[in-house]
């Protein structure tokens, strides 16, 4: 019953581990690709990322790996590489993160392969990048998030240094290379011809900071959040009697605004310079808003979160609650969306996780295996290939 | 050497910065990216400060790789000349609130029947079914109500907003370009094209796969945890000697005996509370105290060397104005300068990936708003026979 995925037919052999990689090859799971995990017998690190764990599975684990298989080589022995290199030329796409000349040195670099398999899309993930003083040099995601300086717009100055509590130069970086992987496919589908992409963390991380590097190029006034984060304290946005909100003015009439202002007891503010053009620069990113966020905290002391988030609807602007996961997770909104889906897994069982993004019409994303035990798929997938004994043990 | 989506056509029907960004990337990779505007603009695109000679930088910033043109699809005359330009084209990519771009006439069932090869983006906030479908939402209304601030805040304090409000925004958008992409893919092979949805709110959510994996396996909130991170220890920043903070990540077990090494305390190789990644989570509390102490007892360069030589990662936490000098940096074009016709010189974000076989860019300036309505319709062979001069 189900259509096929855009992807359907493809097969992925994915070398990553932790969080970029797997992410990256998770969607490209999700859009129907056959995406075939090679782990070392040890496994992918992030099976030991945690607590929490899910029976014996990291939770963070299960998250990144639905829809492939695991096949355990080892590629310190000549019998694992080759292996490696016999699937490799099946492949139509190849994801490393083995570090510079890492998969060449074992005999995947994508000249060693291209003979063979000259269609091959290569994906290489680094830290850093290819080139530079650091193209050697191992990351991680604080590490990266810290020298994008992606730290600079969270706490405050001179105290110690707070990160984005979301892995973003990992699956940020998985996206990028999502992407350049599906480029180079469709280039492959029109020439025939493979290529190998390669994407960096350090460098997807800078790029989502471009609006930044733009305001920083002689903008006419020293104003505008891409500007004031550097210097701005922490926003943790409207504080109300239960809890915070953020809201947003920008379509009220006069009347509306009047009546907002009158419901909430802030007459004073009619004549305040800073409040004209119905609050459209005292509220969210206005130029006034910072300075006045009292003057709204002030009258919205003795009022519910959900009082003012209905005033503000009712006057045409945008209101909504600052959620942590269990309201986010139980909010109707997320229901209504099915952005939380449940995944069968053989040993932990029913778990949650969030669904793929986007919604085709034609070529359906889906779940089709729940994450793989390490080496669940070594002798389906390498079945006639290689010899079995020559194989570590491991399942 | 052709560019990887030379003959694409895009129709960018994109405001403020998640639609702009996606058909940006797409005009880096070689697709004819049309973008198109009302007389004057939205006001969200080309207000919001800072600005650059007097436009702002969202504008310029994300709509490299595009040519401009004005429509007044209000107007009969102008929404006839964008139907001819969707005939044409292969893509279209539309994020206003959800219903307005239906009540131009430019709906998905309403284009797909003049193009069935078309593939139609509709991306929004927060979706077009449930309580608060057709909600209008930016960056800030997203972060505030994805949950990701409950995570991000000094330990164990109070969460808080990224103050760059623009990350949730890219994000959606690299997920708007990887799924056409995929489309693409898709027409290739079957020939038809497709409507693909996607929120805003839905990728911020998978942005944080790994952390809802801890609640839905806790059931617990996880607490703001400042710059450590929650299922990898030792991964946080320590302070140094001279007061320098550097970032430090040992997230798999094989680096921990190097970072031992580095830091001279080789007695907690084999301390059977710190031994594999889940013991040194379980023993955060007790473990960090005692990497602390030692950090502050030399400068960060002494660290630095020391844990480089043993392939720890860890790292500075650097600044614009170090990084825009910084030799990985320059060596991988990760920021570039870009001389462009109406703002001058800028520092652009460089490309996020690398072809070696068909190189994606260069990056060039897109245009003022309107400024090749001429042009693109001569070269798309459509007559402009409106009444009044938008297209002089």
């Amino acid at each position: 019953m189900s259509a096929a995925g855009s992807l359907d037919g493809f097969r992925v052999i994915d070398f990553t581990q932790g969080l970029c990689g797997p992410f990256c090859t998770m969607q490209l799971g999700d859009s129907g690709a056959e995406v075939i995990k090679i782990e070392p017998p040890a496994g992918d690190f992030a099976r030991r990322m945690g607590p929490p764990f899910v029976g014996e599975e990291s939770a963070v684990f299960l998250s990144l790996n639905r829809n492939k298989k695991s096949v355990v080589l080892d590629l310190e022995t000549a019998d694992g590489r080759q292996a490696a290199v016999h699937l490799a030329r099946s492949a139509d796409v190849l994801v490393e993160d083995f570090g510079a000349d890492g998969a060449e040195r074992i005999g995947l670099g994508h000249a060693q392969l291209r003979e063979a398999n000259p269609g091959l899309v290569h994906c290489s993930i680094s830290p850093f990048g290819e080139e530079g003083p650091l193209r050697h040099a191992n990351g991680s995601e604080l590490v990266v998030q810290a020298m994008a300086e992606y730290t600079a717009s969270l706490g405050r100055i001179g105290e110690k240094p707070v990160r984005l509590g979301a892995d973003v130069a990992s699956l940020n970086t998985g996206i990028f290379a999502a992407q350049a992987i599906l480029a180079a496919l469709f280039h492959r589908l029109r020439t025939g011809e493979g290529q190998r992409v390669a994407v960096s963390e350090f460098g997807s991380l800078l790029h989502l900071r471009g609006i930044m590097w733009h305001s920083l190029s002689d903008p006419d006034d020293w104003y505008g959040f891409h500007l004031d984060h550097y210097t701005a304290p922490p926003d943790y946005g409207y504080q109300a009697k239960d809890g915070s909100l953020y809201f947003i003015l920008r379509r009220a009439s006069s009347e509306d605004w009047d009546r907002l202002i009158l419901d909430l007891g802030m007459e004073e503010v009619l004549a305040d310079p800073r409040f004209g053009d119905y609050g459209r620069a005292a509220t969210s990113i206005g130029r006034y808003a910072a300075q006045v966020k009292p003057i709204w905290e002030k009258a919205f002391e003795n009022r519910t979160r959900d009082e003012i988030m209905s005033l503000v609807h009712s006057i045409g602007g945008d209101a909504v609650p600052f959620m942590d996961y269990p309201a986010l997770v139980a909010h109707p909104q997320v229901s209504a969306l099915g952005a939380v889906t449940e995944i069968d897994h053989s040993t932990a069982g029913k778990f949650k996780t969030v669904r793929p993004v986007a919604r085709f019409s034609e070529t359906p994303e889906s779940i089709r295996l729940p994450p793989p035990k390490l080496g669940h798929h070594t002798r389906e997938v390498l079945a006639g290939m290689i010899d079995f004994d020559a194989l570590p043990k491991s399942d | 050497m052709g560019k990887i989506l030379d003959g694409i056509r895009v129709f960018d029907l994109t405001i403020a910065a998640v639609g702009p960004w996606s058909t940006k990337l797409l005009g880096a990779l070689g697709a004819d990216v049309i973008k198109v505007e009302a007389p004057g603009g939205d006001r969200l695109s080309h207000a919001v400060p800072p600005l650059i000679k007097g436009e702002s930088v969202l504008y310029i910033s994300a709509n490299h790789n595009k040519r401009m043109i004005e429509l007044d699809l209000k107007r009969e005359a102008d929404r006839a000349i964008a139907i001819k330009i969707i005939e044409k084209s292969d893509v279209l990519v539309q994020n206003m609130r959800p219903g307005a771009v239906e009540r131009l006439g430019l709906g998905h069932e309403v284009v797909t029947k003049v193009n069935p090869r078309l593939i139609y983006v509709a991306a929004s906030a927060f979706g077009r079914v449930g309580p608060m479908a057709g909600e209008a939402g930016i960056d800030p209304t997203v972060q505030a109500f994805c949950g990701w601030c409950s995570i991000t805040g000094p330990e164990h304090g109070r969460g808080e907003m990224f103050r760059h409000l623009a990350h949730l925004d890219l994000t959606t958008a690299t997920i708007i370009t990887r799924a056409v992409l995929q489309a693409l893919i898709a027409r290739e092979r079957t020939g038809r094209g497709q409507l693909i949805e996607i929120e805003m709110l839905t990728a911020a959510m998978a942005l944080q796969t790994t952390r809802l994996a801890e609640y839905f396996a806790t059931g617990r909130q996880p607490d703001p945890l400042g710059s450590a991170a929650a299922t990898t220890a030792p991964h946080e920043a320590f302070e140094c000697a001279d007061r320098k903070y550097l970032a430090v990540g040992v997230e798999r077990d094989e680096q921990w005996p190097g970072f031992c090494r580095a830091l001279r305390l080789s007695e907690l190789i084999s301390d059977p509370r710190f031994s594999t990644n889940p013991l040194r989570v379980e023993h955060r509390a007790e473990l960090v105290p005692i990497l602390a102490q030692r950090f502050k007892t030399k400068p960060a360069a002494w660290w630095t060397m020391r844990l480089n030589k043993e392939k720890v990662p860890n790292g500075p936490f650097l600044r614009f104005d170090e990084l825009r000098h910084h030799p990985q940096v320059l060596a991988n074009r990760h920021l570039v300068e870009l001389d462009t016709p109406h703002w001058g010189r800028l520092h652009v974000d460089g490309l996020p990936w690398r072809f070696e076989g068909t190189p994606a860019g260069p990056i060039e300036a897109g245009g003022s708003s309107g400024e090749h309505t001429a042009q693109l319709l001569r070269e798309l062979g459509i007559t402009d026979d409106r009444d009044t001069g938008a297209a002089q």
